[in-house]
């Protein structure tokens, strides 16, 4: 897929040249003028980005004059400075991570909000179970040691004494849950507890979005400059993105087959990919996008988004969310 | 000497020795997975062949992706080790800068290497082959230059005698000295190579091992964990046996007597060194900001010196940055140390039980081979398990990841004892305990003290990987959260001090080396 569409310049030339010697009528449609343009994901190839790989399987961004890139995140992959370089027009970040590169200095504006619920959630075995913040006093959490101002914007939250829970520093697996080392787990709602689950280990999970923990997630970042001088460009990129996520809540189950088929190298198995791909559903689709359409936001989830980052420590401004692109493709 | 006899019976019994081992480690690997069982760390043999079959088209891919990868990166890091050898070599004025630079260069941790390579190279194979030779380059040109080194002055005297240049001296003496130190270092990259390429995928590559590996850690896939973990063992394995056949077909003369006359030690002046050190430091701070300044990278994520200095010296929060800083330092140094002590000693320890018990090679060799080999990413659960999470754990890992090189070079080393030496001693029948101590550990000390230099770094480089991945704590999880909350300042501030905290640890390594060698091998020290 990738291959096709991420040639060098010598082999753009090469392929010019040889359009060229063709008579009018037979060029590749690929000819006309495509703006290359690359989108960073957060993370390796899954369904969590199936939306774009809806969007680029369908030839919505070719449509309209865009030949995108998707570029493949990792555990050792930082979303902001390709954003900054310019090698990548938009990335897909995090309000919080946004507002840390914007105290560091870099001109970024939220976009879009693919994620309005945020996945952070204490997964537990039903037999030791976390219903509720309250539940955590007393227990072992296993978590990454950066998650930490996480767990406490949770606690103040919620009037639960952080002291009174035993951090233990995990990091990429469940693992240390199942075998009983940790009592409960900080991550995502649809990446360790899906693996469980598939793995045949029951458990369930308390979303942290729904005790009070308001940090938009999933954001698209663009720099200031792009959002001047390339308008045209992000526009047509989140057109796409808005339809190949509406086309991916009606049918999460084809998402998943796609994601399948276009990344065969990328060790993902469809039962995974199905359940994670239906447990993301309620956390990017709300009445609030019924109403105004995917990746909307307004002053009142910005207001509360601006209330959890003061909790982790970061100071923002409501103009750090430029909805001016979104307006634009929803034709508000 | 051996008889014929001997020399013909003896692959055949390695072979049966292998065997043997084999059999006992899957025997061993089988009743652990048996008894860990339901605690998703370890998956039996039958249970990995199994996943193997059935994802045969899916490894082939990313094997071949990451070994074509991690192959480039050993060519590229490997003939750079041997172009920077001989630059040394032929200009000693340049030597030392040579090598110090090289060393600065290779401590810089991979952690934090990798998202920059990403940013300079784009899509693509650019970081992982890249970081593959960075993490060869060095292990091939400390012993490398052991060997250039390691020719009898009498043979050097002759090529002067006979009115030839440095340069005949290079190509017809010290290149041929330095054949079997150059087959070592090529056998402690081939393991590293594979690693690089691997850590490199984690930058956003598109396929390979690296990112099946995260992926199955993620998805508790635990068969398909140590199917990886097995197949990138047994290529390093296979690839370590080449390269010692090779090394066998190639080198067929015994070691040679080293005489050569002792050098005064300590000769050089307080000034003169603090005026070395000096210029090294003014050296690698021009680099850094030539660097960044010819690849004109963005000021967000690209610091130089001077912003490092700003925010460790001027800022306002420079004293948090700087206690900051500081805590991570002493976690981290906490377990490099005794972790790098332990695996070198025991290193050094298996090389000898080796030499004594030579039939126990068959066994132990693919172990050390393995262990080095299976990425300490798949390793780490295991040992956390097995060990806690504590200060056991993380020094273990450690030590896993020294004791290879360390194992290796030694065994070399005692290998290097003077054919003419071990006659003498055939013609008195001394045992082999005699010879052990009187000959081959001698023999054996510069390839020890090369090991223990090139291992600092190993070290550093496993306790980074290990905070990153397992543990959260540290220097190696601090860049991990620098870079992904965007405090490039403190990411850059933490690159530096770690590279001059090994270049400092390393000298103190190089200072006992000379005292030592001064005795013992005094060809070594110039």
């Amino acid at each position: 897929m990738r291959r096709l569409s991420h040639l060098t310049r010598r082999q753009m030339l090469a392929v010019g040249a040889a359009a060229s010697t063709l008579p009018l009528a037979m060029r590749p449609r690929m000819a006309a003028a495509q703006t290359p343009v690359s989108l960073q994901l957060s993370w390796l190839h899954s369904v969590q980005f199936a939306g774009s790989y809806i969007a680029q399987d369908r030839g919505l961004w070719r449509d309209a004059g865009l030949d995108v890139s998707l570029l493949q995140g990792g555990p050792n992959a930082p979303v902001e400075p390709p954003v900054v370089a310019g090698t990548a027009l938009v990335g897909i970040s995090a309000a919080d991570y946004t507002t840390a590169a914007v105290a560091e200095g870099a001109p970024f504006k939220i976009i879009g909000v693919a994620m309005q619920k945020n996945p952070f959630a204490i997964a537990s075995l039903p037999a030791n179970p976390v219903n509720a913040p309250a539940d955590l006093a007393g227990k072992r959490i296993g978590m990454a040691l950066a998650n930490t101002p996480v767990l406490q914007a949770l606690c103040s939250l919620n009037d639960v004494d952080i002291d009174a829970i035993k951090v233990i520093p995990t990091q990429y697996s469940a693992q240390p849950l199942v075998a009983g080392e940790v009592d409960c787990l900080l991550c995502w709602e649809t990446d360790l507890p899906v693996a469980m689950t598939i793995q045949g280990v029951e458990n369930q999970t308390m979303l942290m979005a729904d005790h009070g923990y308001a940090v938009h997630s999933q954001t698209y970042i663009a720099t200031e400059d792009s959002l001047a001088n390339r308008r045209a460009e992000l526009v047509a990129l989140m057109a796409g993105e808005v339809a190949g996520w509406q086309a991916y809540r009606d049918d999460t189950d084809a998402a998943a087959e796609l994601t399948m088929a276009m990344f065969p190298d990328a060790g993902l198995d469809l039962p995974t990919q199905k359940l994670q791909a239906e447990r993301q559903v309620p956390l990017m689709f709300s009445d609030l996008t019924d109403a105004n359409g995917f990746g909307w936001w307004t002053d009142e989830t910005v207001a509360a988004n601006i209330e959890t980052l003061a909790l982790l420590g970061r100071e923002v401004t409501p103009d750090l969310w430029d909805r001016s692109i979104l307006e634009e493709v929803h034709g508000a | 000497m051996t008889t014929a006899v001997g020399t013909i019976a003896q692959p055949l019994r390695s072979g049966l020795g292998s065997a043997f081992g084999v059999i006992l480690i899957l025997l061993a690997w089988d009743l652990a997975a048996r008894a860990t069982a339901g605690s998703f760390v370890l998956a039996a043999p039958a249970e990995v062949l199994n996943w193997l079959v059935a994802n045969r088209g899916l490894m082939g891919r990313a094997l071949a992706e990451t070994l074509a990868n991690a192959a480039a990166g050993f060519v590229i890091g490997n003939l750079a080790a041997i172009l920077l050898a001989v630059v040394a070599l032929a200009w000693p004025r340049a030597e030392r800068a040579v090598m110090n630079l090289a060393l600065l260069i290779f401590c810089l941790p991979l952690v934090a290497t990798g998202p920059i390579l990403r940013v300079l190279l784009g899509p693509g194979d650019g970081p992982q082959i890249w970081l593959a030779a960075l993490a060869v380059y060095y292990t091939t040109l400390v012993p490398l230059m052991v060997g250039l080194r390691a020719a009898p002055a009498s043979w050097l005297d002759l090529v002067r005698i006979y009115g030839r240049g440095r340069w005949t001296e290079i190509v017809r003496v010290r290149a041929r000295a330095a054949l079997p130190y150059l087959f070592a270092g090529l056998q402690i990259a081939a393991p590293a190579a594979f690693l690089g390429a691997m850590v490199g995928e984690f930058t956003g590559a598109e396929r390979g091992m690296g990112v099946l590996t995260v992926r199955f850690i993620r998805a508790m896939d635990v068969p398909a964990i140590w199917a990886l973990a097995c197949v990138a063992a047994l290529v390093s394995i296979l690839v370590f046996a080449a390269i010692g056949w090779l090394a066998r077909f190639v080198l067929d003369e015994k070691p040679p007597v080293i005489i050569a006359p002792a050098q005064a030690v300590g000769a050089l002046g307080v000034t003169a060194r603090m005026l070395r050190t000096l210029t090294l430091a003014v050296l690698a701070l021009a680099l850094w900001w030539a660097v960044i300044q010819i690849a004109q990278l963005n000021p967000f994520f690209a610091k130089g010196p001077d912003d490092v200095a700003r925010a460790l010296l001027s800022a306002p929060d420079a004293a948090e940055t700087r206690a900051r800083l500081g805590t991570a330092l002493v976690e981290t140094a906490v377990y490099v140390v005794p972790g790098w002590a332990a695996g070198l000693g025991l290193g050094a320890a298996i090389a000898i039980v080796l030499i004594l018990f030579p039939p126990i090679a068959a066994v132990a060799m693919p172990v050390a081979v393995a262990l080095r080999a299976i990425p300490i990413v798949t390793t780490a659960p295991l040992i956390v398990l097995v060990l806690g999470r504590g200060a056991v754990g993380t020094i273990s890992l450690v030590a896993v990841m020294v004791f290879f090189p360390s194992l290796v070079a030694c065994l070399h080393g005692l290998r290097q004892a003077p054919g003419q030496i071990m006659d003498v001693f055939d013609s008195y029948a001394a045992g082999p305990v005699s010879r052990l101590i009187h000959v081959r550990i001698p023999a054996m000390l510069p390839a020890f003290f090369a090991s223990a230099r090139m291992s600092v770094p190993a070290a550093i480089l496993a306790v980074t990987v290990v905070e990153w991945l397992a543990t959260g704590r540290g220097i190696g999880s601090l860049m991990a959260l620098s870079a992904s909350l965007s405090e490039y300042d403190m990411l850059w501030s933490a690159i530096m001090a770690t590279a001059v905290l090994a270049v400092l640890f390393h000298a103190g390594v190089s200072a006992l080396e000379r005292v030592v060698l001064a005795r013992t091998a005094p060809e070594q020290v110039g």
